[in-house]
């Protein structure tokens, strides 16, 4: 008993529970705010209380020729959010969707608050040997295309193969009888040229809704690409808080 | 002194030594770098590329290990291949040793009139590692298309001949061969410094 008291409260004993006491405030200061932070980032993760999109891959470069017979390149575009799809004047049903949805989208954009950045619709044809320019510029009309907000365009057979095959990664191709397949896609690109969405596909919302929303998304990144809200962002990106 | 004025002392104290040390060692391992230009997060690596420098063929693999920074330009270009080129000679004075992992490679957009010995000396003028490369008129345009780069000639003088119109992007290619930046021309050196150097660490 007497070495029990002597141990709690006699001189050495009292050292040692200093030290405790003291040691149970260094965990207390440091764990705290140790604990906050790591709630803080699985908090930020879990919940993503901002989303980006992806940064998938850089698009292709391209010389073309537009509607009204102008060279027509994707310098022309750089520092604009740009919207893709890909066609041919002949294409029919199997384009039809996509006509659609560039229609939609182009008449929805008042919802989306693109601050500075202009917003831009480019179709480019794999069929250069029959759309030539005023084949295009006829087809433009038909689809409401303007040729400045959005432009028809074309160029050298091989030079589409990198463009659209290569670059932009969209499957087409020439039959025997002429005529050709493709899959239909629409493409989302930033205004540094890196493809931020790809549409191949229609699902339950339609790709009009879901462009609409990722515009929207990119349109606040790119609003809030300095400063603190800049570094909120590029966390976002690390943790993957994609839609 | 109370007990209790210690105590919100030495709270005050140790809030004060925690937020420093979060701030100044643990903070700068969590808060993302922000690049001065593009960066991206392909899930692919960066398109092949297989050219002729002077000093024989090369391949992007060939670098792997390294850090390439990829930037499209000719001979002949009058000014934005000269300012970026003597730009990327200062980044890498800048990064010091840490530049002896960084290659720079400019691809020619004007495959007709340069030969892989006027790139040598060419690019060797601004800084004696880079690398000047080119090929056929396909292959180029495969590559620079692949690389988000356009060109076409354009009009010059008689003392230029045709001028070039390009892309004037600066890419970069980590280690392990992915591409993972885009810098804009009117980034600075010290800029380009502290991207490319991210990717030293």
């Amino acid at each position: 008993m007497s070495t029990l008291l002597e141990y709690t409260t006699g001189p050495e004993g009292g050292d040692e529970r200093r030290a405790l006491v003291n040691t149970r405030k260094l965990v207390w200061w440091i764990g705290i705010p140790g604990a906050l932070l790591v709630l803080g980032v699985m908090a930020f993760a879990i919940f993503e209380p901002i989303q980006v999109l992806p940064r998938i891959r850089l698009a292709p470069g391209y010389l073309l020729t537009d509607q009204a017979g102008e060279s027509f390149t994707s310098e022309d575009v750089r520092g604009d959010i740009t919207l893709y799809t890909f066609r041919h004047n002949n294409c029919g049903d199997d384009c039809a969707g996509i006509d659609e949805t560039m229609a939609e989208v182009l008449e929805r954009l008042g919802e989306v608050d693109f601050g500075d950045t202009d917003v831009r619709f480019v179709t480019i044809s794999f069929d250069p040997e029959r759309d030539t320019p005023e084949a295009l510029a006829k087809e433009a009309e038909s689809l409401g295309a303007d040729g400045d907000q959005w432009r028809l365009a074309t160029g050298r057979a091989a030079h589409l193969k990198n463009v659209i095959g290569a670059g932009f990664k969209v499957w087409y191709e020439e039959r025997d009888d002429g005529t050709f397949g493709v899959d239909p896609t629409l493409i989302l690109v930033d205004g540094w040229g890196v493809i931020r969405g790809e549409y191949e596909y229609r699902t339950l919302t339609s790709d009009a809704d879901k462009i609409i929303h990722h515009l929207d998304i990119l349109a606040e990144e790119i609003r809030n690409a300095s400063g603190a809200a800049g570094l909120a962002y590029e966390a976002a990106h690390i943790f993957l808080c994609y839609p | 002194m109370t007990r209790t004025t210690k105590f919100v002392l030495s709270a005050l104290a140790g809030t004060v030594i925690v937020g420093l040390v979060a701030w100044f060692f643990v903070l700068p391992r969590f808060v993302p770098y922000v690049f001065h230009g593009q960066a991206i997060q392909s899930s692919q690596p960066a398109p092949s590329i297989e050219l002729n420098s002077a000093d024989g063929p090369i391949r992007l693999s060939d670098y792997e290990g390294d850090v390439v920074v990829l930037y499209f330009g000719y001979t002949f270009c009058p000014d934005v291949c000269p300012i970026t080129l003597a730009k990327l000679d200062r980044a890498l004075d800048i990064i010091g040793e840490g530049a002896e992992d960084v290659q720079v490679i400019m691809v020619s957009v004007d495959p007709e009139r340069d030969t892989p010995e006027m790139l040598k000396e060419y690019v060797e003028h601004f800084n004696p590692t880079f690398l000047g490369v080119t090929g056929d008129t396909e292959t180029i345009d495969r590559i620079a298309t692949m690389y988000g780069v356009y060109y076409e000639a354009a009009e010059g003088s008689e003392a230029t001949g045709y001028l070039v119109n390009h892309t004037a992007t600066v890419m970069v290619i980590d280690r392990d061969g992915y591409l993972k930046l885009v810098l804009p021309f009117e980034g600075t050196a010290e800029e380009v410094a502290a991207d490319i150097n991210y990717f030293l660490r």
